[in-house]
């Protein structure tokens, strides 16, 4: 729903309208419109296709949930098997994700994917309950993530139950993406595999 | 870890630990900031409902909670409005109640020399009228200082809770930035679900002394027994208190049931008040309401009380409890965490 349409929307059921300037507002749009040069948060998510469903407004409303984490070079984002509770896009920079993390040993484990700005990791912290991370992440230079948490998911779907149903919806399809590419995976593996015992 | 975040996670802590340790040295701001953070934190999911909606379906939960409000509050102003004339009434017969207790207790020494031939030499009754005599000296001393605390809380109060309302979002965000990498994700996670139990907790709570106390006052009313609305609101007020709080409220009733001359107040009747009232609260009200929040083993819950009574009196004796349900889930994750690292 757009901005404009809301507050027709509101006006409609007899709410009162802001009768003043939401500054906050006007320095959003300034920043997301083409005149300003920096890359917004509006412009950044605008880029994420799993994100492509949201409307300008609930783009909007959707990166006051969010928090920017800062990572210097080779800073540990999170490790294997620590409790995991959000979902992480990568606004600038890039992580370097391991799989096999050794806890007793500073070792990281065997290098699985890196992946860079736009590209998002930790989902199912997000809708798990008692989740634990299948992978260590390390940031590989200096990197900006914006991090969404249980707590904040909690609190959208609250104040504003349908971007938080969309938003349910689009991490879920992240999900079902990442499944079926781990079921072609697996089918491959499967294959190479009884190829490798034919072949002995 | 690297040094960079070693040295902001020291950071972190001196920040925290200095905070804790301001709290402790200005208890005069830090408790009316602690109290406003509460109300604050219980006020907040009725907030949500009064600033969304509807402007129809705003002004129904308006209506509504005010209704809830009053009823929850009537029995403090009628206990207030004869508050003077109760407590000189009371104070009058104070030497009346030595007399009865003393007379009870002796026939009780004799019960217990005569079947045990046991001498009971300590005497509670007198310890106890003593005890009562010396604290209320003790409050009418302290009046000035707390009319003092009273005009200052009274100031500073809806001052916080003005600046929690309007400026808590950027004032945590602020808090979480400052939070360190390495403990950032479970810190939040644990500190939303502190604030949302606690908040729960302490609204719970309350619902819970409302609901007792109207049982206690209808119920005394029914039976005509004297100072329903006072005993209603002392019941009420008292079971905030798990485990020991139905038996303090229960306590001004048998003494008022004592000095009592008239043959139509009855001891059976009130004791099967405020049974039934307990009865209702501990299968009903207490594991729909509260139980599912805090889910603690009752001794946990008895020691935190003794605990919370020693480091913060009757204020202490309330808030323990979440605090403890926070450790206790602080404790938990620590310890998952360390089984899976480990």
């Amino acid at each position: 729903m757009s901005y404009e349409k809301e507050i027709m929307e509101k006006l409609s059921r007899g709410e009162t309208s802001p009768d003043r300037l939401d500054i906050s507002i006007l320095r959003y749009m300034w920043d997301s419109s083409p005149l300003s040069f920096k890359e917004s948060y509006h412009d950044f998510f605008k880029k994420i296709s799993v994100l492509n469903s949201f409307s300008d407004n609930e783009v909007r409303l959707f990166t006051k949930f969010l928090h920017r984490r800062e990572f210097t070079t080779n800073e540990l984002i999170f490790k294997q098997g620590d409790s995991g509770y959000g979902f992480y896009f990568i606004y600038s920079g890039s992580v370097n994700i391991y799989a096999n993390h050794n806890a007793q040993s500073e070792e990281q484990g065997d290098f699985v994917i890196r992946l860079e700005k736009h590209q998002y990791f930790g989902e199912m912290g997000l809708l798990e309950e008692f989740n634990r991370r299948s992978a260590t992440v390390i940031s590989s230079e200096h990197t900006v993530l914006l991090g969404i948490f249980k707590p904040d998911l909690e609190r959208m779907l609250e104040m504003h139950p349908v971007l938080g149903a969309k938003f349910l919806r689009e991490t879920a399809l992240i999900m079902a993406n990442r499944m079926g590419q781990l079921t072609r995976e697996l089918i491959a593996m499967k294959k190479k595999l009884k190829e490798l015992e034919q072949r002995i | 870890m690297k040094r960079n975040e070693v040295i902001k996670l020291i950071l972190f802590f001196f920040f925290l630990m200095t905070t804790i340790a301001f709290g402790v040295l200005f208890p005069r701001l830090t408790l009316p900031f602690g109290f406003s953070y509460i109300i604050y934190l219980m006020a907040k999911p009725f907030t949500l409902r009064l600033t969304t909606g509807s402007r129809r379906q705003r002004i129904i939960y308006s209506a509504l909670m005010a209704v809830g409000f009053t009823f929850m509050l009537f029995p403090l102003f009628a206990t207030l409005y004869n508050a003077d004339t109760n407590f000189s009434q009371f104070y009058q017969q104070l030497p009346e109640l030595q007399k009865i207790l003393q007379d009870h207790f002796f026939k009780f020494k004799v019960y217990v020399f005569e079947r045990f031939s046991i001498n009971i030499t300590v005497d509670p009754v007198n310890y106890l009228i003593a005890k009562m005599e010396a604290m209320s000296a003790l409050f009418l001393g302290q009046i000035p200082d707390y009319l003092s605390s009273i005009l200052e809380w009274f100031l500073l109060v809806p001052l916080f809770l003005y600046f929690f309302f309007k400026e808590s979002r950027k004032f945590s965000r602020w808090f979480m930035e400052g939070i360190p990498n390495p403990i950032f994700e479970k810190t939040y996670v644990l500190f939303s679900q502190f604030n949302t139990k606690f908040g729960e907790y302490i609204i719970a709570k309350f619902i819970e002394a409302t609901i007792l106390g109207s049982i206690v006052t209808a119920g005394l009313l029914i039976i005509d027994f004297p100072y329903p609305f006072i005993l209603g609101f002392v019941a009420g007020i008292t079971n905030i208190l798990p485990y020991i709080g139905p038996v303090l409220g229960f306590v001004p009733a048998i003494l008022v049931a004592l000095l009592s001359k008239d043959p139509n107040v009855s001891m059976l009747g009130m004791f099967i008040v405020f049974s039934t009232a307990n009865l209702i609260d501990m299968i009903l009200v207490f594991p729909l309401l509260v139980s599912k929040i805090v889910n603690l083993h009752p001794i946990i819950v008895v020691v935190s009380i003794i605990l919370g009574s020693q480091l913060g009196g009757v204020v202490g004796m309330i808030v323990i409890i979440p605090f403890i349900a926070f450790f206790k889930l602080l404790f938990k994750e620590i310890y998952k965490d360390l089984s899976v690292h480990l």
